[in-house]
């Protein structure tokens, strides 16, 4: 099981910081003295090495000249004053000794060191010892040669003397950092600390009139922090209380506008549909008495007069139309959603049947995909289907076949969108925006027939069930328009066997 | 004194052994290497008064009686030097003060003689050098003393220093044995 690291507070990590940089830089300090204490003593010991051969060698001049090996004894006797001389020799012409001191009895000591040709004398450092010899000079010719050992016991003394008193005050320099950053992060967090609550306490009670307070030992830096976190405090007071008091203004201007705007609809739905129905009264008149008229004295009128007649009786069916189409699309406005589930596939069939008895057995290439079962009101979108299907029809009249294909082209777990695809005569896709405007025509109405209504209608419907439309075309090429309406995520069961792509022409 | 009797008792034996072989002789030969190059040596450690009397421009070791070093001597002060002089050897058959010795060697062969040789240099500052036995008892000055095979000697201060001769105290030091100077220097 791994435990997550509890972050560190900032007392701690200065105060880490702190031991760590002293007790670095006494250690590096420390070691760079004993080291260059050390090398100095180092010198120190081979000059004072070379002092003692030289004063040996002066002394045993007359010994080893006039061969008094007791002399040279009593010489060398001398170094026992000296207590880290281990051993000293004095050396005749040959490398036979002829004169020995040794510090402790029995001492074997190191072989005397060359001297190289030229030179007086030779000093070499082993782990223990250090080794100096020195040749023995009378009247210009070397006589012989005196070699003295010393021990290093007072370089490692010394050595030794230097890492106590390194780590005795780092240990003290340790405590007093360690005291000091304590006493100076009481200091400085208290004030941090403190912010550090105070931001807990106004994010949990949402209480902006709380003030931060720097210590009195608080640094520049902290009293900085404080002055701004108090001033962010209270200018988020001042927005909020801003934001509190536009907030009810801005509901209370929303109600009043929504009240206003759905007064004002109101309004213009019930003039448009008291005008519509008030338009069909007369309208009526016009159409029946122009029938009564033609039955009345239709013989008794030449040709151009029952033309003018027949004209007036189209123009007022087609006005009839118009204003029902009008009512139909403010009734679509009006009448009340009522959701349920809905096979799309059942309705387009219905759609189907109703249109083929509109296109007096003109030959249709159906091409039905299968189609889900969505959330609608069927009785808005059986007339949005209708509407798509006798477009594709009448938009593709100019063609041998008209071939319409209908389908779902994508669908989501947020929604399915429903294709019907005709091969007429399309659209320029700069006017795609102006088609499901009321009233918008690509066509004039003698090439094609209509009241500009039905596709705003569709959007009206679509948008109602909280769907999208939208169309693709090119001139010539065919239109492709599309619905979406949010899924149910359904099918019709068995919807492939029974309807699924399955075409059949029909008249 | 048992020491010089015992000295003089193995130089009798010595002497013996000479006669009886030619082993001892060039052990002897040896000796008288050492002996010669003592004598030169000496010359370093001892300080001979400022212009007492003319000198000539060499440093001359003298050699009185029978010469016991044979080519030794020669050899050793070959190339040498004192205070500037160039060291040379002479070989007299009796000695004095008109002669420019530095060093008087006494040979062994002078022994019956040795109180005319001393006093025949008496008062001159040469330094008188023997290895005969008794003989800084005499008047001399430094006896070569062979002791254990090695080649020692005894100083003898006063007659060194009636004569203004200085001997360094290193070489003292390293002297078997000191007979003081009577008194305080001047």
């Amino acid at each position: 099981m791994r435990m997550e690291p509890r972050p560190v507070s900032i007392s701690q990590r200065l105060t880490r910081m702190n031991m760590l940089v002293s007790g670095a830089s006494l250690l590096l300090a420390g070691v760079a003295f004993a080291a260059n204490d050390v090398m100095s003593f180092r010198d120190t010991i081979v000059k004072t090495l070379a002092v003692q051969a030289e004063m040996v060698a002066s002394n045993s001049i007359t010994a080893v000249v006039f061969d008094d090996a007791q002399a040279a004894t009593d010489t060398l006797k001398g170094l026992a004053a000296a207590p880290n001389v281990v051993s000293a020799t004095v050396y005749a012409a040959g490398a036979q000794p002829f004169a020995r001191y040794e510090r402790d009895a029995g001492t074997t000591g190191l072989p005397p060191l060359a001297i190289p040709e030229g030179q007086m004398e030779a000093s070499a450092f082993a782990p223990d010892a250090v080794r100096l010899a020195r040749r023995i000079v009378f009247e210009g010719r070397p006589v012989g040669m005196d070699a003295i050992q010393s021990d290093l016991s007072a370089l490692y003394a010394r050595l030794r003397r230097h890492l106590l008193l390194t780590a005795a005050i780092m240990l003290v320099a340790m405590i007093v950092a360690w005291l000091v950053s304590r006493l100076v992060r009481r200091q400085m967090t208290q004030s941090l600390q403190q912010v550090a609550a105070l931001t807990r306490r106004v994010s949990e009670s949402n209480d902006y009139s709380l003030r931060a307070h720097a210590g009195r030992a608080a640094t520049e830096e902290l009293t900085t922090l404080v002055d701004a976190f108090n001033d962010m405090l209270s200018r988020i007071q001042e927005r909020d209380r801003e934001l509190l008091a536009s907030h009810g203004n801005l509901e209370e201007r929303v109600a009043t506008r929504t009240a206003e705007l759905n007064a004002i609809n109101n309004e213009l739905e019930s003039f448009s549909y008291s005008v519509s129905h008030d338009l069909r009264a007369p309208l009526r008149h016009v159409t029946g008495f122009a029938t009564l008229l033609e039955r009345h004295a239709g013989s008794a009128l030449d040709a151009q007069g029952r033309r003018y007649l027949r004209t007036i009786t189209d123009a007022a069916q087609r006005m009839g139309t118009l204003i029902d189409d009008l009512l139909a699309f403010s009734r679509m406005g009006r009448t009340a959603l009522s959701k349920r589930p809905v096979d799309l596939g059942r309705l387009v069939e219905e759609a189907q049947a109703e249109v083929t008895d509109r296109i007096n057995g003109r030959p249709v290439d159906w091409n039905v995909g299968p189609l889900p079962i969505v959330q609608g009101d069927p009785a808005l979108l059986r007339p949005a289907l209708v509407n798509l299907l006798s477009n594709a029809i009448k938009y593709s009249s100019t063609r041998e076949v008209s071939r319409v294909e209908i389908g779902v082209s994508s669908s989501t777990d947020d929604e399915v969108v429903v294709f019907v695809r005709d091969n007429g005569v399309g659209f320029d896709m700069a006017y795609a925006s102006k088609l499901f405007g009321v009233f918008q025509r690509l066509h004039r109405t003698d090439e094609f027939a209509g009241t500009g209504i039905g596709l705003a209608n569709v959007r009206r419907i679509v948008q109602r069930h909280g769907g999208r439309t939208w169309a693709e075309a090119k001139v010539d090429a065919g239109a492709t328009f599309y619905f979406s309406l949010p899924s149910t995520g359904g099918f019709r069961d068995g919807a492939n066997d029974e309807d699924g792509s399955q075409s059949h022409p029909t008249g | 004194m048992s020491d010089l009797s015992v000295a003089r008792t193995l130089a009798g034996c010595a002497l013996v052994a000479v006669a009886l072989s030619a082993a001892v002789d060039a052990q002897r030969a040896a000796e008288y290497e050492v002996k010669a190059a003592y004598l030169v040596n000496f010359a370093k450690f001892v300080v001979w008064p400022a212009a007492t009397r003319p000198r000539g421009d060499v440093f001359a070791i003298c050699v009185v009686g029978a010469d016991p070093f044979g080519r030794a001597l020669d050899d050793v002060v070959r190339g040498t030097q004192v205070d500037g002089r160039v060291v040379v050897v002479r070989r007299l058959a009796s000695a004095g003060v008109d002669d420019d010795c530095w060093i008087l060697f006494v040979s062994g062969s002078e022994e019956r003689r040795v109180g005319d040789v001393l006093r025949a240099v008496s008062g001159a500052d040469v330094l008188t050098v023997s290895d005969m036995p008794q003989f800084v008892g005499r008047g001399g000055m430094i006896q070569l003393v062979t002791r254990d095979g090695r080649v020692r000697f005894e100083i003898n201060l006063a007659p060194a220093e009636d004569v203004g001769l200085r001997v360094r105290s290193e070489l003292l030091r390293v002297a078997l044995a000191v007979r003081p100077a009577r008194g305080p220097r001047p």
